[in-house]
């Protein structure tokens, strides 16, 4: 009798997806969890108490990552949309597409490590406004790429269909253009976010540790070897993710056609 | 008018998208000349020989060329079995988001479980001495910060291969590759000719270049060599910054011929495959 073993593949795939999760969770309401006990000596809501008492500053890290990435979201996805729209229908659009790749590809750290003189002359360094300015440079090209397929031919017929009709630039916007492009920037404005929520090594060039975002906490928790409140701000950085995830999956996955 | 607009548009794009690039990149080529920095008085081209005489960029380079290869070249042809085993069950409704919720954890997360799991006293080390296998921590096998970056490995591919899983479930489905197995089978294809013949080359052909993406991004990576990487040799982006981070200002001006070498590297790759002619439907 031929075994089918496709079920318990798909289990354990299932299990070691949740694992992480699970883990994460569980070390964050551990302490005192010594080498070589498998489990620890506690378990409750101290680290959470204490974290919601504001005594690491972590809520406050919640709620800056929270304004930064916004902030970026809200300015990548507008200004990737409009500016988008003048590169698509250039008659160069390939070498300016090409353009948009060079920052899109280079490491975000490196590019913020050469671009750190400039911040620092323009009063950018160490500072949410340049943590946010940093990062919309590099979410900035993921938006403009995002929305290279949706200038097309017929959108363009669209657009002079209204203006056939008499319609002028602004009802051409919302009544045609915006209206079309809902989902995509709906979409645009959660991968931006997420680029901006999980961005760490531009943040900490530019931030220069005066700006702690969840993911500058959970470095220095994993420096100070304080593993449990890193579990925690783990949790608080998984957390908006897997929300988006669970009201649509196409916020987290990238675009495909 | 409509003129004017467009090129306010291309304006702010070049504004926006180029100047900062360039401007990084011309800082950094200064730098490494010694034309610009605190300590450096002219151009020179010490830093230049130095950095190459000393091999540190080209071993870094290959270190990280050698991880991010066999990072995604596991996670390609895992995503490529499991599309081929599990396609079926996988588009069922829990599956379908089971399979999203990877995507959700960012680099430094799993940098953190996969040092949590894997260090000399984490939770395999701990399970390990609790059957006996070891009786101290010590006896545990270097699975993080290690020479051979197995734990830089594991990270990357449990990072990047539920991405192509879903990648290719769903060139699988626009591309109908179901009805021309179907097709090819009928006209007499072995099932193992199917898999060769028809998903493979279609599946590898309209993803190559994000293939090639990923690659790229794996050889920039940051976090995850940063919590799990060893003092030398290390992956690029952890030794670029690590010299502009430093003391010695010799070393500095070196860290920044490293940035050039390494931005040069990505924007020809970029070059290559994103100038063609040819329009591809998975390109971004």
């Amino acid at each position: 009798m031929r075994i089918n073993w496709k079920p318990f593949v798909l289990s354990l795939a299932v299990l070691l997806i949740l694992f992480p999760f699970v883990y994460l969770v569980f070390l964050s309401l551990a302490s005192e969890w010594r080498f070589p006990d498998v489990l620890p000596s506690y378990i409750g809501f101290k680290n959470w108490v204490t974290v919601f008492g504001s005594e690491t500053g972590l809520l406050q890290s919640f709620f800056s990552s929270l304004l930064i990435s916004l902030s970026v979201a809200i300015f990548s996805t507008t200004s990737g949309f409009l500016i988008s729209k003048a590169v698509f229908y250039h008659p160069k659009k390939r070498t300016l597409t090409l353009l948009a790749y060079f920052p899109y590809i280079l490491a975000p750290v490196v590019f913020a490590a050469c671009l750190s003189f400039f911040f620092l002359k323009m009063g950018l360094f160490g500072n949410m406004t340049g943590v946010v300015v940093a990062q919309f440079i590099i979410a900035f090209p993921y938006a403009l790429l995002f929305f290279s397929s949706f200038w097309n031919e017929k959108v363009k017929s669209y657009e002079d269909l209204v203006a056939t009709l008499g319609g002028n630039k602004w009802q051409t916007y919302t009544k045609v253009l915006l209206p079309l492009a809902k989902g995509l920037l709906l979409i645009c404005f959660f991968q931006t976010f997420l680029i901006s929520w999980f961005e760490y090594g531009l943040t900490s060039i530019i931030g220069i540790g005066k700006v702690q975002t969840l993911t500058i906490k959970v470095f220095l928790f994993i420096k100070e070897a304080n593993y449990y409140y890193g579990a925690l701000s783990c949790c608080l950085l998984i957390f908006p993710p897997v929300v988006l995830l669970y009201f649509n999956k196409r916020y987290v996955f990238k675009k495909l056609v | 008018m409509k003129i004017k607009k467009t090129n306010i548009g291309i304006l702010l794009f070049v504004l926006v998208g180029v100047v900062p690039f360039a401007a990084a990149f011309v800082y950094a080529l200064l730098y490494s000349f010694g034309i610009i920095g605190i300590a450096n008085d002219g151009f020179t081209l010490k830093f230049w020989e130095s950095v190459i005489t000393s091999g540190t960029f080209f071993k870094s380079f290959g270190y990280s060329f050698l991880i991010a290869l066999v990072a995604v070249a596991i996670s390609v042809g895992g995503a490529l079995w499991i599309t081929l085993k599990f396609r079926e069950q996988l588009e069922k409704r829990f599956l379908s988001f089971i399979i999203y919720l990877p995507l959700a954890i960012p680099g430094i997360v799993t940098g953190f479980f996969t040092f949590q799991l894997f260090s000399k006293g984490g939770f395999f080390a701990r399970i390990s001495h609790k059957l006996g296998f070891i009786t101290e921590a010590s006896q545990f096998p270097d699975l993080v910060n290690d020479g051979l970056a197995i734990g830089i490995i594991f990270s990357f591919i449990t990072m990047i291969m539920p991405f192509f899983v879903l990648l290719f479930l769903n060139v699988y489905k626009n591309e109908r590759v179901e009805e021309l197995s179907i097709l090819a089978q009928s006209l007499g294809a072995s099932a193992n000719q199917v898999t060769q013949r028809v998903f493979l080359p279609i599946l590898i052909k309209k993803t190559w270049v994000l293939i090639v993406l990923y690659f790229i991004f794996l050889l920039g990576a940051y976090e995850v060599p940063l919590i799990l990487g060893q003092e030398s040799p290390q992956m690029l982006s952890v030794l670029i910054i690590q010299e502009i981070k430093q003391y010695d200002l010799d070393k500095i001006s070196e860290g920044y011929v490293v940035a050039v070498l390494y931005t040069l590297i990505v924007s020809i790759a970029a070059i290559v495959l994103f100038l063609p002619k040819k329009k591809r439907a998975y390109a971004n």
